[in-house]
């Protein structure tokens, strides 16, 4: 094999071990978090396995060093990233985010986020589901107050907005065929006041 | 031996037919991307006050896992020290990709085209954050590879213009495998995921996956009427999915699978509206594995017509 050849298929090998690396450490994080249907016991090697694998792929390592954040660089560069498991193991949990718009006189309507059209439609659909999977409290809570600011822009007589936050229950085939529909359930709510380009929680 | 067997499987002589249907259906697809987010593509990406959420939050998170990751800030900061505000700037970035995606349609200036689409969606994509989906990682997957491929190809504007790639044979064959092997272990890891969950095997998750707004495109009480057959498709998801990488290669089973996961794709664009998803997972497939099948479908027609002309 000539050099180049050696050359190129180092690369590659160097490339699906990456692939490999993230794939498999994401999928041993759904079954050591409990997400599947293998048995408990497995969860501990699992946690273990990606550990393992969350330090090879420096993870561990303090977020400013060097070899992190090359790796992360080439990582993004690729599009390797994040594993394929879409929908996996199972469907997630649809989040909904409701605007209440508080008037002065008393007044109270209802918004909910909304976009030109079905594409941005999708990515603000993902946003929403990525602010209630958001593990980080006070991160959400910034989202949330970014996108009712959004809303405020649009109606800056408001006195209040309270954004509720909540998932929707959706109804299984059987309980479809009993007359159940889909209902909500609120997890969080948040109240922000605006006023003028200062704004206050 | 395995050196050999190595060389043979990593190096094959290979056209870059598979390349020039990379880059035309890539180029397609970076034009529906940005034309399906011309309205919102300030609102997405701006930073404080002026869009949805602020893009410097996502940039000041992206740092944290590297800084050096590109990102449509760097193009707004260039610009401010020019004197130019963040509106036009987005939009110049806007139109840079829809340039990309047109010159790689037709093929003229191919790698900086590749190499332009590859780094202004990468950077809409980490700037994007929160609001990107699977659609993206794929997008940034097919335009590294093609960035890094042989390029211009022989179907290209390029190689008309007599601007033609010099590289051996067996690099087109080295890029298409790394493609090749990039997508089995794809649908193994995606098969394997979803098989490991419940939901799956008595057709839960793909009854939520259809009922899910917004995805719910189908009226429920019809897919109610079709609820029977939800176990057997979920099932039959996951096989296809997980048996990819063993029934992909084989000759004789290729063109079955490529068709049904192609099929799959569709069913997934038509049913949830996730075209853009549906159409990215149809080019690497196509780019793919679908090159190889050409010549054996126009030798298929050819035989066809000679069969008509004796009769």
């Amino acid at each position: 094999m000539s050099k180049p050849k050696q050359l190129l298929l180092a690369c590659a090998l160097g490339h699906f071990l990456l692939i490999l690396a993230v794939c498999s450490r994401d999928t041993f994080s759904i079954v050591a978090r409990g997400y599947t249907a293998l048995p408990a016991a497995l969860r501990p090697f699992s946690q273990k396995a990606e550990a393992i694998l969350s330090f090879a792929l420096g993870e561990r390592l303090s977020s400013s060093n060097p070899a992190r954040r090359t790796l992360n660089l080439y990582l993004r560069c690729a599009g390797i990233e994040a594993g394929y498991g879409f929908f996996a193991p199972n469907v997630p949990d649809n989040y909904k985010l409701v605007f209440e718009l508080h008037y002065a006189d008393g007044r109270v309507e209802y918004e909910l986020p909304s976009a030109a059209n079905v594409a941005a439609g999708l990515r603000l659909s993902t946003l929403i589901d990525n602010i209630g999977n958001t593990p980080y409290d006070p991160l959400r809570e910034v989202l949330v107050k970014m996108m009712a600011y959004s809303v405020w822009r649009e109606h800056p007589d408001v006195t209040m907005i309270r954004a509720v936050l909540g998932f929707i229950l959706l109804p299984s085939p059987a309980e479809l065929r009993r007359g159940i529909k889909e209902s909500y359930k609120t997890t969080r709510a948040y109240d922000f006041v605006f006023a003028e380009s200062k704004d206050a929680r | 031996m395995f050196r050999e067997r190595l060389e043979n499987f990593f190096f094959p002589a290979r056209s870059t037919e598979w390349i020039a249907i990379l880059r035309v259906s890539l180029g397609l697809q970076l034009i529906l991307y940005v034309l399906s987010l011309w309205r919102d593509w300030n609102y997405l990406f701006a930073s404080e006050n002026r869009g949805l959420i602020n893009r410097d939050l996502t940039e000041a998170i992206l740092n944290l896992e590297s800084p050096f990751v590109p990102r449509l800030g760097w193009l707004v900061s260039l610009a401010h020290k020019l004197g130019f505000a963040e509106g036009p700037v987005l939009t110049l970035a806007w139109v840079g990709l829809l340039a990309a995606g047109l010159c790689l349609c037709i093929g003229f200036l191919s790698r900086p085209a590749a190499i332009a689409a590859w780094l202004l969606h990468l950077a809409a994509r980490s700037s994007g954050g929160f609001v990107t989906y699977g659609v993206d990682q794929f997008m940034t997957i097919g335009l590294f590879y093609l960035a890094i491929a042989p390029l211009p190809d022989r179907y290209s504007l390029d190689y008309a213009l007599g601007w033609r790639c010099k590289a051996a044979p067996w690099r087109a064959g080295f890029h298409l495998r790394i493609l090749q092997v990039h997508l089995c272990l794809i649908y193994f890891f995606g098969g394997l995921a979803k098989s490991l969950g419940a939901g799956w095997w008595d057709g839960t998750s793909l009854w939520r996956a259809l009922t899910r707004p917004p995805f719910h495109l189908l009226n429920p009480n019809i897919l109610l009427h079709w609820s029977g057959f939800l176990p057997a498709a979920g099932i039959v998801i996951c096989m296809l999915e997980l048996g990819y990488p063993v029934f992909i290669w084989p000759k004789m089973t290729r063109q079955f699978w490529l068709a049904a996961v192609l099929a799959m794709h569709i069913g997934i664009g038509l049913m949830m509206g996730l075209q853009l998803f549906a159409f990215i997972m149809i080019i690497l497939n196509a780019a793919a594995f679908g090159a190889d099948l050409v010549p054996s479908f126009t030798r298929m027609l050819q035989k066809s017509r000679a069969r008509k002309a004796k009769a």
